[in-house]
């Protein structure tokens, strides 16, 4: 046990939490955005591969890593638009046509690699580079803190970022505030004249944008090369942070991060004689329980707002 | 039932609904087929736009599967599966739930599956039955789960079904390649299954070779007719339809809607764990890593395209199965990629799912006759 605590309390373990937890937080504040006005997006997980295969395409054959990222990041923003305009103009049921786009992706990027390098597996034969990475001047020479923050990359730095703009956009801007109210009851949001559609088709882009960046991360950062399926499953993770965080900011913030903690933790075990694959079962176990205990609580108070309701 | 005599004006209503049924069911099939060309047609631009020979492509993906003896049987042994797991979620989607769990329901029913086959020796049926009893049980288990968590506590199934997906895989995953991994194999994969416990293989019956197609196929056929049965023509197939087309008016007409979703998810689950007992009996014969692959997302596509009637599914499937098939022969004898398949059924779900397209062509044929009369 001594030594499970080692591994947990070492700071490259610390460092190895904000990397794992890096796409989860990104996508959980999609998949956030998105529940928040009212449509579920279960695309993440399509977005942030198409994402990550279009930013290691474009960066490996323009030479740009930007171009690449600012274009697996426009890809993704165009499937979160795509996925509004397929719930709102054409009145699809918003899951199924998520599952649309994430099979979408799935076969474009694996066809799209194949095509243009003739490989099966991935585009590990194509040098695309990886985004910087960032460090403070003078944080190195703080203990600990100094080991974990140093030589993390730049969209990492950003996903820590993203809970207090989308926490501020949330609660202290008025498209916060109509994003919410479009979510929670759109027929009375149309009554006093937000537009309902406009604030969706935003919502949605925003939470493919950041899907997109979380994608990005994971062939530009986390490793510098796209591999066929290299979510894993991922965005789903996301979704199930954003209902563990209770659809609040920070409670995503925690559940995303603790979610980061258990993967890290079960590569950290695999080297200790606990199978992996349990360990790694563990976030799915607990959101499952915590879902429970939320609908359980739920119904004994017997409140019902719509967004509680949608949980 | 009693048959009285109808009135006249009796006589004109049920005519009339009818004909409204067949108009419906009409523009249904021709919707079906239409959103297929669609997908096709895109699939041909795909091709024709990344300097592939799309004629060529078709060419080979739509007539391979049916050129040799052994294709067609991995035809449809595909078939088999992907349609039991597409009759497996059409029938909670019938009661409006959306369960996306079919994977685990098929890994928990090929797991009692194999430890049935494998561990206890049985008399000659029973040894082919008993698995596949328990592989039907595990899967209704598995379903029941977010089942009552729905039904009972009101939980997101979308959410329950997506994490006990993820953690059957895991746990799969970590029994196939410890506790149950044949001992001194160095390749991943349990002990075969008893030689009675499989299901027989086509080829023995017609006596070519028809690769690992089975008896599974039948089985598959029957589970379609019973399903299509119990959703049409019982009182809990009746209570199913009323729950997905209104909940509220079905509770207050007397449904006991949580019971109705529990037995939806259950009846599903089943389904699905006869769908890995196929896998584990009939197809390899053991426990292989990743048994089920994306199949379990496939059948949600081939429910979707069928609305969901049974026996339509089973069309579905075949159709489904065989482009699968046909991509994997495609790939093999031209340089097109077989995920052009993969990119040709998102464009299907697309275009099924856009719902509003066939209610605006009903509601305007409707329209139409109403102002010819």
């Amino acid at each position: 046990m001594s030594s499970v605590l080692d591994v947990v309390l070492s700071s490259a373990f610390l460092a190895a939490v904000l990397r794992v937890a890096t796409p989860y937080l990104l996508a959980a504040f999609g998949g956030l955005v998105a529940e928040r006005a009212g449509v579920s997006n279960i695309a993440l997980e399509g977005q942030m591969l198409s994402a990550a295969c279009t930013g290691a395409l474009v960066a490996g054959y323009s030479g740009s890593v930007a171009a690449g990222a600012v274009c697996g990041v426009a890809v993704a923003t165009l499937l979160g638009v795509l996925l509004a305009a397929l719930r709102l103009e054409l009145g699809a049921d918003a899951i199924i046509a998520g599952i649309g786009i994430n099979l979408l992706a799935s076969g474009a990027t694996a066809y799209a690699v194949y095509t243009l390098l003739d490989d099966k597996g991935g585009t590990s034969g194509l040098k695309s580079g990886t985004l910087p990475t960032v460090t403070l001047p003078g944080i190195e020479s703080i203990p600990v803190v100094g080991d974990v923050l140093s030589g993390q990359n730049l969209i990492t730095w950003l996903a820590f970022l993203v809970a207090p703009f989308v926490a501020w956009l949330f609660y202290r801007t008025r498209f916060g505030f109509h994003l919410r109210a479009v979510g929670e009851m759109p027929d009375a949001a149309a009554s006093v004249g937000i537009p309902v559609r406009r604030v969706q088709y935003a919502g949605l882009a925003l939470s493919g944008a950041l899907a997109g960046l979380a994608g990005v991360f994971l062939s530009m950062g986390y490793v510098s090369f796209f591999v066929r399926d290299m979510t894993a499953g991922r965005g789903f993770i996301a979704l199930a942070a954003v209902f563990l965080g209770g659809l609040r900011p920070w409670g995503v913030f925690l559940a995303a991060l603790g979610f980061g903690a258990a993967e890290a933790l079960a590569v950290q075990l695999g080297t200790l004689d606990v199978p992996p694959q349990l360990v790694s079962t563990i976030p799915y176990a607990m959101t499952l329980v915590a879902l429970a205990v939320y609908a359980w609580r739920r119904k004994r108070r017997g409140t019902t707002t719509e967004v509680a309701a949608s949980l | 039932m009693t048959t009285t005599p109808m009135t006249a004006i009796e006589a004109e209503d049920r005519r009339q609904y009818r004909t409204t049924r067949r108009r419906d069911l009409a523009v249904d099939l021709s919707m079906a087929l239409a959103t297929i060309l669609a997908a096709l047609a895109i699939g041909f631009l795909v091709m024709l736009a990344t300097g592939n020979d799309p004629v060529r492509a078709y060419e080979v993906m739509l007539t391979g599967p049916l050129d040799r003896s052994f294709r067609v049987g991995r035809w449809l042994e595909d078939a088999t599966t992907l349609t039991l797991l597409g009759l497996s979620v059409a029938i909670p989607f019938r009661a409006r739930q959306i369960s996306l769990g079919a994977e685990s329901q098929l890994y928990a029913g090929a797991l009692a599956a194999a430890a049935v086959a494998i561990f206890l020796p049985l008399p000659a049926v029973a040894a082919v039955i008993v698995p596949m009893v328990a592989a039907a049980m595990a899967g209704a288990g598995m379903g029941l789960v977010p089942g009552s968590m729905k039904a009972r506590l009101g939980a997101n199934e979308i959410v329950a079904t997506l994490m006990l997906n993820a953690i059957a895989v895991r746990v799969y995953d970590y029994l196939v390649n410890g506790p149950l991994k044949e001992p001194g194999s160095s390749a991943v994969h349990s002990k075969s299954i008893q030689e009675d416990s499989a299901l027989t293989p086509l080829s023995e019956w017609f006596g070519i070779p028809m690769g690992r197609a089975n008896v599974g196929l039948g089985l598959m056929l029957v589970t379609a007719v019973a399903l299509w049965l119990l959703i049409t023509r019982t009182p809990l197939g009746y209570r199913i339809r009323m729950t997905g087309s209104n909940p509220d008016f079905a509770a207050y007409g007397g449904i006991k809607v949580p019971r109705v979703i529990e037995w939806s998810f259950v009846i599903g689950g089943a389904v699905a764990g006869l769908a890995g007992a196929h896998l584990v009996q009939g197809v390899y014969g053991r426990l292989e890593p990743g048994l089920a692959g994306s199949l379990a997302f496939e059948g949600i596509v081939v429910a979707l395209l069928a609305r969901n009637n049974p026996l339509v599914v089973v069309v579905a499937g075949l159709f489904y199965s065989y482009l699968r098939a046909g991509g994997d022969i495609m790939e093999q004898q031209t340089d097109v990629g077989t995920e052009i398949v993969v990119v040709i059924q998102a464009v299907i779900v697309l275009l099924v799912t856009a719902q509003a397209l066939p209610d605006l062509l009903k509601r305007r044929i409707a329209r139409r006759q109403v102002g010819v009369r």
